[in-house]
């Protein structure tokens, strides 16, 4: 009895709120260890990671509504099918060309979009989505409509590729852990602690000398080249593009990933997205259910638990609370 | 003179499918008047109307009955949402993205629910009058068009009479200007959000019901409806039910010569086109906001 109940609950809330990303990061060292089936569904987790984290920067930090990320994760997976399938540009090229025209169809788009407020910008970047859907498909020269695009070879450079799924996963592993380190350093940089203030009130953040507009454009463009990337990650992967793929259903996956994760936090993206991920294996027969349990979800996380995963040490705290109020008040 | 017939054709049709655009655009107008909220799954309401139907229907329950019951249950679906989903957020003073994200995915759970139980094969209904069309100036004018436009007038007029006269009509339009003080008057507010997504869905089920003789209707076709019923609703000025019917004219109108002139691949593209412009250059819309 050397401690005290008051630090015994601390400590446990302190491992209580690093333990899902834990063991997230956890499930993610089984897959590489393993090298089984599970690397596919890992790898998954993965690649939506980085365009989860994407969305957590725009709607997380600064608090804005995006519904039209799939957009940029279109070009830049479109970009690199395209380049590399057609064309036959090295992958790396094609990644990076897929990311400069993403970032500047983000400020092409994201000037006029980010004018707009409330259920405006969220209709307007639904939109945004939809367009480059009917895109996809319509625009048959280059794109192969609904058929989509194959043959899209496997990531690396010169004559080193990355054809073994292990091989693959580390690789994805390590973009994620990136992506989720620039999304940390983001967020305690000036720049973070400008988008989190514009977030809670625009006009306070304008009072403080924040240029919100311009904030806001390049917190959009930032989390489309996430969105990008992510494209671009999953095309090499699966060696396959089709619109169906970057379809509506992708924003409610990634929403339900973001609020499962723990939105506004760094590392609920990678929560939501390897949870998420693998609940289709865990349920067998699930594929034909998955979207309507991902609806579904999401709508109760919504409403019960909107902090998601990443804040079950406050639900924890507020159920301790709530039982033995005493203690709180005690100095 | 074929390609001029052709045009007016082209501007009937329009029109008509115009018609379900603005009475969905009314339907996201009531229930955003009576709550501020803007109802995501409103496509939901469009697609179970014909889905439904279509069900009944083939069981041989007689057209006007089946569309009857149709109407019933999907304003039931509309306060089910209402209860289950936007009422729970609603008490825990939700931001508006979370309503609408909510929305959709009920919207979304509505779609593969349906999906699961019809399959994804496209249905239709056979149409209300099977007459040949009538011919005018060389236009074919066919009956389901004067159904649509006979319903849509008929619909209206009594929305009109609905908000303007009665006393419930009176008491939402009252939420519309402002809650707390229409609370302060005795009106139940919250009665008036269940009843406004009860009317909304009734009228969603009803376009769904008109437009699918003519076209058909399949698990998917909610979302495409919901958004161009959204667009007539900002082009009217949102807000505004009889804004948002001349909007789904409008819409419908440069919809169909968008078709005309450049084909009809680019239908969805052209409507989303009207949206960003309104959204950019005029977002209070035609008439102006009502607020």
């Amino acid at each position: 009895m050397t401690n005290s109940p008051a630090t015994i609950s601390s400590k446990l809330m302190a491992a209580l709120r690093h333990a899902p990303a834990i063991a997230a990061a956890g499930m993610v060292a089984y897959a590489i260890a393993d090298g089984g089936y599970i690397v596919t569904v890992v790898g998954f987790g993965l690649i939506y990671t980085i365009f989860v984290a994407g969305l957590n920067i725009f709607m997380g930090y600064a608090g804005q509504t995006s519904f039209g990320q799939n957009a940029f994760a279109a070009i830049g997976a479109y970009a690199s099918a395209v380049l590399t399938a057609t064309y036959g540009w090295p992958p790396l090229l094609a990644a990076l060309a897929g990311i400069v025209a993403t970032a500047i169809c983000a400020f092409v788009i994201g000037y006029p979009t980010l004018r707009l407020k409330g259920h405006y910008l969220a209709m307007a970047t639904l939109a945004i989505g939809l367009i480059i859907y009917e895109v996809a498909v319509q625009w048959q020269s280059v794109t192969n409509g609904y058929m989509g695009i194959s043959g899209i070879p496997a990531l690396g450079i010169g004559h080193y590729e990355l054809l073994s799924d292990r091989a693959q996963l580390i690789f994805l592993a390590i973009m994620a852990v990136l992506s989720l380190a620039a999304s940390w350093l983001l967020r305690h940089s000036r720049f973070g602690r400008a988008l989190v203030a514009l977030s809670g009130s625009e006009d306070a953040a304008r009072a403080l000398g924040i240029n919100v507009r311009q904030y806001k454009l390049t917190a959009f463009i930032i989390s489309a080249i996430y969105a990008s990337i992510s494209g671009t990650l999953f095309v090499h992967i699966v060696g396959f593009i089709s619109p169906e793929m970057i379809g509506m259903n992708m924003v409610i996956l990634a929403f339900t990933m973001l609020y499962v994760g723990g939105i506004g936090t760094t590392t609920g993206p990678l929560i939501g997205a390897i949870v998420i991920g693998l609940l289709p294996e865990s349920i067998r027969s699930f594929k034909d259910y998955q979207d309507l349990v991902y609806g579904a979800a999401l709508i109760l996380i919504l409403i019960y638990a909107p902090g998601g995963i990443a804040s079950l040490d406050q639900v924890v705290k507020k159920l301790l609370r709530t039982k033995a109020p005493a203690k709180e008040v005690a100095p | 003179m074929l390609d001029l017939s052709f045009l007016g054709q082209t501007i009937l049709n329009g029109l008509s499918v115009g018609c379900i655009y603005g009475l969905i655009g009314i339907g996201f107008c009531v229930i955003y008047n009576a709550s501020g909220i803007v109802n995501f799954a409103q496509g939901a309401f469009v697609m179970l109307g014909g889905m439904i139907t279509y069900v009944l229907v083939s069981l041989n329950v007689p057209l006007i009955l089946a569309a009857a019951i149709t109407i019933i249950c999907v304003a039931l679906v509309g306060v089910i949402i209402e209860r289950i989903v936007v009422r729970p957020l609603w008490d825990r003073k939700a931001t508006m993205f979370v309503m609408i994200l909510a929305t959709l995915a009920a919207q979304i759970v509505i779609e593969r629910a349906t999906l699961i139980v019809v399959g994804d094969q496209p249905k239709s209904l056979p149409v209300f009058t099977d007459l040949p069309p009538l011919r005018l100036f060389g236009i074919a004018i066919g009956y389901q068009t004067l159904w649509i436009f006979g319903t849509s007038i008929v619909l209206i007029i009594a929305l009109g009479l609905f908000f303007q006269k009665t006393l419930v009509g009176r008491a939402m339009r009252a939420c519309a200007i402002n809650r707390e003080a229409a609370a302060l008057q005795g009106i139940q507010v919250s009665h008036m959000l269940a009843l406004s997504f009860a009317l909304s869905a009734g009228l969603g089920a009803i376009a769904g019901i008109l437009v699918t003789p003519t076209q058909f209707t399949a698990f998917n076709v909610g979302t495409p409806f919901a958004i161009s019923g959204f667009i007539a609703a900002i082009v009217g000025g949102f807000g505004r039910p009889f804004g948002a019917f001349l909007g789904g004219l409008t819409l419908g109108l440069a919809q169909a010569l968008a078709v005309y002139s450049l084909g009809s691949g680019l239908k969805n593209m052209a409507a989303l086109s009207v949206l960003l412009l309104f959204l950019f250059l005029r977002p209070s819309g035609i008439l102006g906001s009502a607020k």
